[in-house]
Order: structure tokens, then sequence, then C-alpha cells
């Protein structure tokens, strides 16, 4: 979701400045005690990898197509700190360098789909028991997206009420919980069941692999 | 001729001018600005990356500025500003920023005409004229800033995260120009459209392409910094 400057009041960007800044400071700090020769190239490489994983077309039926975030396959991959950091950072690439979404909706993108889609979909596979795997990581996928969906309606939802004139016109995004909500949530929904399938799909592959990129 | 500045592969100090037996001819010129910041205390900053921070600075402060605004005029007088300030580039920059925010102002402007219209049989002209004007603005800003900064040499207040963002985007541009040449390779072998289940199969090697590589990557770059010596 490419939610444009302008609609997410200060009121709700400055304060989630402040949480991303802090959760990415550690995450950093995780990523790699201090980033080296080693740790700084791999998580420019994972952010490339994200930033392209972005152009993968996430197939309909009907012939149609959505875009992937392969967060949850990221974070199932290389764990939910790494796969935090390097959306991060695409977001900070998209936003910068080719204008594509906001610097003020930043944040909430890196907080939304970033930490809580990363956090989530780790979360999931691992309490999924070793038999059921694929299960795992699908849900993974679908969690992945449809958790930061929620948290975006819930963000947008909120602006009428967190800035409004004295009428009670909205001053920036103009829709509350009722409309956000099923607008958001029933399409992520679906859309989640493809990226839970592209997930397995790209688990099974890299499996297949042998690629330990874990230990690299 | 292009201004040059070389990494010395025994250190982390660079020098400025022509291209010497040890520059780098496959790196991007922009590269060197990362290396230009440095952890010493009292560390020179050069002259170029100073002025793209400020401008780093300046355009956090108006995007701040703006996106609290919400009377049309003063919005209307932000953009006349921005205009004036993205110069003869303001009408590709204006289309651009147009383009860029069509779809999502759009949607929501024509849906909250349908609900206020609905409701109090009236048109909210001010939120309308309000919430597009800042949309507009700022996104008209942003790329004025892409435009004129140099965003390399504005983060080179930390080497590490300017060597990171400079890896990052010249490896995204290789993948994305990779993942275009799978999709057409992809189109061109079927006379007719490629069914679900194919076109599943294939994103999901694309997906496994992209992670391999990643990995490649990585180990390219991280042995080329370390033959470079950028970290000692």
């Amino acid at each position: 979701m490419h939610i444009p400057d302008g609609f997410i009041a200060p009121q709700m960007y400055l304060p989630l400045y402040g949480l991303a800044a802090g959760l990415w400071a550690y995450g950093a700090r995780r990523v790699g005690r201090d980033l080296d020769e080693a740790s700084l190239p791999w998580l420019a490489s994972l952010t490339a990898a994200s930033f392209a994983l972005s152009f993968v077309a996430l197939p309909l039926p009907g012939g149609t197509s959505a875009h992937v975030t392969g967060v949850g396959l990221l974070a199932v991959l290389f764990g939910p700190w790494h796969a935090f950091m390097a959306a991060s950072m695409v977001f900070v690439i998209q936003a910068l360098l080719f204008g594509d979404g906001g610097v003020t909706t930043l944040p909430l993108n890196a907080l939304a789909m970033g930490f809580v889609g990363a956090i989530s979909a780790y979360g999931v596979y691992r309490v999924t028991p070793e038999r059921w795997r694929v299960i795992g990581v699908f849900l993974a996928g679908w969690i992945g997206l449809f958790l930061p969906a929620l948290l975006i309606a819930l963000a947008l939802g909120a602006q009428p009420l967190i800035a409004h004139d004295a009428a009670g016109v909205p001053l920036y995004f103009p829709f509350g919980f009722a409309i956000t909500l099923p607008a958001l949530l029933i399409p992520h929904a679906l859309l989640g069941i493809g990226e839970g399938a592209l997930s397995v799909l790209g688990w099974r592959l890299v499996e297949r692999l042998r690629v330990r990129y874990r230990n690299d | 001729m292009t201004e040059r500045y070389v990494a010395r592969p025994s250190g982390t100090r660079l020098i400025q001018g022509r291209p010497s037996d040890h520059a780098d001819t496959t790196a991007p010129t922009y590269l060197p600005y990362a290396a230009t910041a440095s952890t010493e205390p009292g560390a020179a900053v050069h002259p170029k990356v100073r002025g793209e921070q400020i401008k780093l600075l300046a355009y956090a402060l108006a995007t701040v500025v703006i996106s609290a605004l919400t009377e049309p005029l003063w919005l209307a007088t932000a953009l006349f500003g921005v205009i004036l300030l993205a110069g003869r580039d303001a009408p590709t920059l204006l289309r651009r920023a147009i383009l860029a925010t069509l779809a999502f102002s759009a949607v929501v402007s024509l849906a909250y005409i349908v609900q206020t219209v609905w409701i109090s049989g009236t048109i909210p002209w001010k939120w309308l004229w309000s919430v597009n004007l800042r949309v507009l603005v700022m996104a008209l800003l942003t790329f004025v800033f892409i435009r004129r900064t140099n965003l390399f040499a504005a983060l080179a207040f930390s080497r590490r995260l300017s060597f990171m963002l400079v890896l990052a985007v010249s490896q995204s541009l290789g993948l994305r120009r990779t993942l275009d040449d799978f999709r057409l390779a992809m189109h061109s072998r079927g006379l007719r459209r490629a069914g679900l289940r194919d076109r599943y199969r294939a994103a999901a090697h694309a997906a496994g392409w992209l992670l391999d590589r990643a990995l490649a990557n990585a180990h390219e770059s991280a042995q080329a910094l370390q033959s470079r010596g950028l970290f000692r």
C-alpha cells in the first residue's frame, strides 16, 4: 500500500517516527552488533532482494496480479529483525529515491509491514509444529500481509478522531474504522492466500537449494 | 567531465581529482561521497556533502510544516513556492507528482464526496482543496528534493549507512532488471497467457532466484569491501 504524504496527521506520524527510530536502532544492533564487512553487505543484499520481491507479481485468478510483500518469507528464512531492517530500508529507498510512497507514511509502513509483519510471521512459523512446517510458512505469509493491513486500517481510521476542526470535519484521511477496516481487511485476507502460497513455493525452493543463508 | 573521488585501497581517506590507477571504474560516481563521512572527531566534511545534508534537513522541516497546514490559502502559497523552487523542471515534476498521487487521492476524494453528499447534501469543498493541495505540494516537494539532492551524499554522516544504501540501491536496480527479463521470457515462451499454476511457479522461482542472488551479492560485496580495506 502506497499512501501518499498528506493523509496522515503529524500528531500520528511524528510519534511513530520516534517509535520506529528506537526499533531501527535496536534492529541495527540485533542484525550486527556493529555493521562490518560481512553484515553490512548482507543487509544491503537482503534489502535489494526485499525491494525486488515487491516487483514479483502475485498471480490472481482471472489473469490479474497484485504484488508480493515478501516480508513473511524473509522473516521465516532470515529472522524477524533482518526482515524488519531490510523492509525499512526498502521503504526509505522507495520514498526518497523513487518518490514512491511518502516520507510521512514511512514509519507507519515500516512499523506495520516491516516490524509487525515480520514478528507475526516469524512467531506463527516458530509455534507451528515441525511436521506442519509447510502450513507454518503458508500462515506466516498470510499473517505477514493481513496483520499489517489491520494496523494500517486502524491508523487510517483513527485520522478523523485525532485531527478534525471545531465542527468535527476531518482534516486528513476522512474515513473512520467502519470504512477502513472492511475496505482493507477483506481484500488483504484474500491476497494473503496468494502471498502464503507464494511463500511456501519460495521457501521450498530455497530449502531445495540447501543454501544456508542464516550462517553466511 | 564528471568529477570523481577515488578510494585508496590502503585506508579510509579519499583523494579528489582525476581517476588514478586505484580507481574502481565500475563504481558509481556517487559511491565515494559515502566514504567522505568519517567517524573521526573533528574530521572535515566535504563542502558538497555538507550542502546536501542541509538540503535534507530543510526538506525534512518543510515536510513537517506543510503536513501541518490545513488552510487552502496557505497550501496554495506553499505550492507556488515549491513550483518556484522547481524552476525549469516544474512542469515535468508537477506532472510526475500528479501521476504519483492521482490514484489514491482520486479514490479517497470521490468516495468522500459521495459520502458527504449522501449524508448532508453538500460537497466538502474545503476538505477537497486542503487535502488535495497538501498531497500535491508534498509530492512535488519530494520530487524536487530527489531532483536537486544527492541522497547518498546527504546520508554521508554515517559511512556505513551510506555504503549500505549505495550497495542496496545498485543491487536493487540490477535485480529489478533481471525480474523484467524473467517476465518477458515467460511471455515470449507461450502463445497463450500462462495459467494460474504456471504463473505461481514462475513467481516462486523468481523469488527463490532473488534470494539466491542476494546471497551471492552479499559475498561479492563483502569481499570487495574487505579487499579495499574500507572498514579499517
